[in-house]
């Protein structure tokens, strides 16, 4: 058997260019199966590797099986001899004497090819399986995609391959992202992407083929319930809470209202924004089923003349833009990081010092890490020695939440810092909501979209000593009775007895 | 019949009532606009919410609230309300706050578009200098825009100037001095409070005070002030220092606090020639009621006879003969151009007596000696020595010259300028040079 191959092989090695074909092909082939043993048994596990023998040893195989004719021509081109003299001359007569089926010579052929086309289907299956890992995604290009992988796997689509929502199905997806994949590579390697790298939202694939497989729009649901805690930058850290009741879907599904209202079948919002970057709205356009729509204009922006509308539909990224690659605020992180117990707030100006340590700049992670340790201790040290001594460990473990919360947020090496990356879900500064939610974008008639505290959320406590505070008996000589009683009221009004 | 009368009368009172108190002010309403700009501006919400209005739940609608028939009334989420608010407004509940400061000289600021400054700033300047500078202090005369989101012009809007004209009549800006959103008793007793406009090269109050004693241990004990305190009278519930507020407006044992700050003062110091205003006696009594507070009869009795005779020093040393003198100019039309300001004599002229010349009396008055004369007296001199004189004599004028040169050699007071430095100093020893100004001291 293998006699038979060794001098198929030598047969075909007529000289330089098909020996190197037939060394690249046997040794990739060689090579691959004994990485792709090691990896099925976990012995290696690195995503380098991964990129070696999906992507370098197929090719290796391809360009030797490429070469190998190459070679053969040239061959028969040089000597003039035919094809038949040149069998007769690499190979023994009984190889290439006819038989019933064909000559030995071409049995093997035939063999071999069937075996290079099982190999190259089995390896490319492989590999492109191997692409949709999230783990190749998220290392492969380790320095540019450090963020993305670090954010993505603490959100709360760590379950969800990448590849479910930036490639999306069909032919036409996988090779768009093969391309645009081909093209990374060579950013990469020639150091040409932009740090930090932008958003890719105008890529993603529609969310009526990503999102809405888990999220269908006829899931509803409901008001929901949501306290957050904000910590005041006072010795004590007091928690102040926030009590909300998210309007997200209320209503009967026919007369369907809350902030899901804006993905209903039922409605479309279109929308143009300047230079297409969905921040300041040109207007917004809110169509029914029956053709009707109605315009909202900025009233404040002068459009250039040249200037080019792109119009987009409103969907699921438009508010969620950050539903993964969550980059969180910094006061909001210490808050989860306080609530959550891992920090202990009964040191004094914990909230307001941490903040400070982790919203300094610094050059580089390991920097960051020894900013952080001496920012707390040397506060402690200088203002509350009997505190430092008292409690090293916690404040070693202050100091180690505040740096792991510096890794996961801040990236120098991609110029990411406090704010790159900005989420547009509920409303900070002109962001979110108040994009279209504003006195500015106007109809013919001068009325503008309404941007009233309660249209999406009931307030059930507004940075108050407890949670649901509104929802207890207001106290008239409370400075914030008014409040209160509207605020209660508006809350027991959602749901009607 | 009858019980028609009464049901109709009973009406009418609930519907005057209702009227009076300034439309709707609904709580749930009100809840509402808390509710927004809480969020939306955290700043005015604290502001308000520390405030002693919060206190007394004193809330939006109560001042914001508006009619119909009001000029600048808009819909705002739900609520019909003004954006300014008024010493009317404010009277509501400060009735009689509101009727001294309409009787007061701060009123009459925004009557400043009649006035050689608005005059000045309008030609030399320009408009956008009228409004940022002058009118921000002095007011402005509030105009209705039906295309601005809150009725007000822009050029209009913002403005707190002490003198504002109003769209319902009154006149004045109450958040001047207590400013918005906190409303504060203890702000506009502090001298920063007035020092937003009184400063500066003609009406440097401010930097006096810092310079006076008054001053001086007024920043020395800041916290022994009792700011805060709901009483304050001084002598009595503070005594380390006085403010502007303690001897301008607020109360002392036996004068009552009062908005009209003119109550208190004897001079006008404001015009090119000083005189004593309407009633000054009584006035005058009425500051000296409050100095005796801290300070012996004849210790104030002092110090006014020390002011009043700088200023009738600059009145007759300077100011009257530049007077003169620019009469003259005028009436003979020495001057080259026909527009106000548009001859140099006129700026050095304006300057004597609108600039060093207040500062001198200004000095004088509040005890800032270093005002009184380097920045005062001294630069009056200057200017009606080397500026203003060689001015008026470059026109080559007889009546000019002759005023001048009889001014030099008759007025003792001016005299020294052709005497020797020796005769000069030998006189200031022997007390000869100040028998000059005996006349000055004394003088009512």
């Amino acid at each position: 058997m293998f006699t038979k191959f060794g001098n198929f092989i030598y047969g075909i090695s007529v000289n330089g260019v098909s020996k190197l074909g037939v060394v690249l092909i046997t040794s990739s082939f060689i090579i691959f199966l004994i990485a792709q043993l090691a990896m099925l048994t976990e012995v290696l596990t690195n995503a380098y590797i991964g990129l070696i023998v999906y992507l370098l040893f197929p090719s290796l195989f391809v360009i030797g099986l490429i070469l190998t004719p190459i070679g053969w021509y040239k061959y028969k081109k040089n000597t003039g001899k035919t094809t038949i003299e040149l069998l007769n001359e690499r190979f023994e007569p009984v190889d290439t004497k006819a038989g019933v089926s064909g000559a030995k010579v071409f049995r093997t052929f035939i063999v071999l090819t069937i075996i290079n086309i099982l190999f190259l289907g089995c390896a490319s299956i492989r590999m492109l399986h191997f692409m949709d890992e999230p783990y190749f995604c998220g290392t492969a290009c380790h320095s540019v995609m450090d963020p993305e992988w670090t954010t993505y796997q603490v959100s709360p689509h760590a379950k969800v391959k990448c590849v479910e929502c930036h490639v999306g199905e069909g032919v036409g997806a996988l090779v768009d992202s093969k391309l645009n994949g081909a093209w990374q590579m060579i950013s990469v390697t020639l150091n040409l992407y932009e740090r930090p790298i932008p958003t890719p939202v105008h890529q993603l694939r529609p969310a009526r083929e990503t999102c809405e497989k888990c999220h269908w729009p006829d899931k509803f649901y409901g008001t929901r319930l949501i306290t957050m805690v904000n910590y005041k930058r006072d010795s004590l850290s007091t928690p102040k809470y926030t009590s909300l009741g998210l309007k997200i879907d209320t209503g009967k599904s026919g007369q369907r209202s809350g902030i899901h209202w804006h993905i209903a079948q039922k409605n479309e919002i279109r929308y143009a924004s300047v230079e297409d970057k969905r921040e300041k709205m040109l207007w917004v356009e809110v169509h029914q089923l029956d053709g009707n729509f109605k315009r909202y204009t900025n009233k404040d922006y002068q459009q250039k003349p040249d200037e080019i509308e792109k119009i987009r539909v409103l969907d699921c990224v438009d508010c969620h833009n950050r539903a993964t690659h969550i980059y969180e605020d910094p006061q909001r992180a210490i808050n989860k990081r306080i609530s959550e117990g891992l920090l202990d707030f009964s040191l004094p100006y914990l909230n307001r010092e941490a903040l400070h340590a982790i919203i300094k700049i610094y050059p580089d992670k390991n920097t960051a890490q020894n900013g952080i340790a001496n920012h707390l201790r040397g506060y402690y040290k200088r203002n509350y020695p009997e505190v430092i001594t008292q409690n090293i460990a916690v404040i070693d473990t202050c100091i180690s939440v505040l740096g792991d919360i510096y890794n996961r947020n801040i990236h120098p090496q991609m110029n990411i810092s406090w704010g790159s990356y900005p989420s547009l879900i509920g409303h900070k500064g002109e962001n979110g909501c108040f994009r279209c939610h504003n006195s500015k974008l106007v109809d013919e008639n001068n009325n503008s979209i309404s941007y009233d505290c309660v249209l999406c959320h009931s307030i059930s406590a507004y940075e108050s000593s407890e949670p649901f505070m509104f929802l207890t008996p207001a106290d008239s000589t409370d400075r914030d009775f008014n409040m209160h009683r509207y605020l209660q009221e508006e809350f027991l009004n959602c749901y009607p007895r | 019949m009858r019980i028609i009368t009464i049901i109709f009368t009973f009406a009418l009172i609930v519907a005057i009532n209702i009227m009076a108190n300034g439309g709707d002010s609904n709580p749930t309403v009100t809840g509402k606009c808390m509710t927004c700009h809480k969020e939306k501006s955290p700043g005015l919400y604290n502001q308000w919410y520390m405030s002693e209005h919060a206190t007394h739940n004193v809330t939006c609608l109560n001042c914001h609230s508006a009619d119909r028939k009001d000029k600048d009334a808009f819909e705002h989420e739900g609520a019909l309300i003004a954006t300014l608010v008024t010493p009317k407004d404010c009277g509501q509940c400060h009735d009689k706050q509101f009727s001294e400061v309409g009787n007061s000289y701060h009123a009459t600021a925004g009557q400043i578009l009649k006035s050689n400054d608005a005059y000045l700033a309008h030609v030399a300047g320009g408009e956008p200098v009228a409004i940022t500078g002058c009118e921000s202090c002095h007011g402005t005369k509030v105009v209705i825009d039906k295309n601005s989101p809150n009725k007000l012009s822009h050029k209009n809007w913002p403005n707190s100037g002490i003198g504002r004209i109003n769209p319902d009549g009154s006149l004045g800006s109450c958040n001047a001095c207590h400013t918005r959103h906190s409303f504060s008793k203890a702000q506009a007793r502090k001298p920063e409070a007035c020092s937003k406009c009184h400063l500066g090269p003609d009406h440097p109050q401010k930097e006096i005070y810092e310079e006076s004693k008054h001053g001086n241990v007024y920043y020395t004990n800041l916290d022994e002030m009792n700011i805060n305190s709901d009483r304050w009278v001084v002598g009595q519930d503070y005594f380390k220092a006085p403010t502007c507020a303690t001897c301008h407006m607020s109360e002392a044992p036996t004068q009552k606090a009062t908005h009209d700050v003119g109550q208190r003062i004897s001079w006008t110091l404001r015009p090119v020639i000083s005189k004593h205003k309407e009633n000054w006696k009584k006035k005058r009594g009425n500051m000296k009621q409050v100095c005796t507070n801290c300070h012996g009869e004849t210790f104030v009795n002092g110090h006014y006879y020390q002011y009043d005779a700088l200023v009738h020093l600059y009145n007759e040393k300077f100011a009257r003969p530049a007077t003169d003198i620019m009469n003259i100019v005028k009436k003979n039309k020495l001057m080259e151009n026909p527009a106000g300001f548009s001859n140099d004599i006129e700026w050095s002229f304006w300057e004597l007596w609108h600039h060093e010349g207040r500062r001198a009396r200004h000095g004088a008055s509040m005890m800032g000696p270093d005002y009184t004369w380097w920045h005062g007296i001294y630069d009056v001199a200057y200017n009606f020595y080397f500026v203003f004189l060689p001015q008026a004599r470059a026109y080559n004028d007889t009546e000019v010259n002759t005023y001048i040169d009889k001014m030099l050699t008759d007025d003792p007071m001016h005299t020294w300028l052709s005497q020797d430095a020796k005769t000069l100093k030998e006189n200031i020893r022997s007390g000869k040079m100040q028998k000059i100004y005996k006349k000055l001291f004394g003088l009512n």
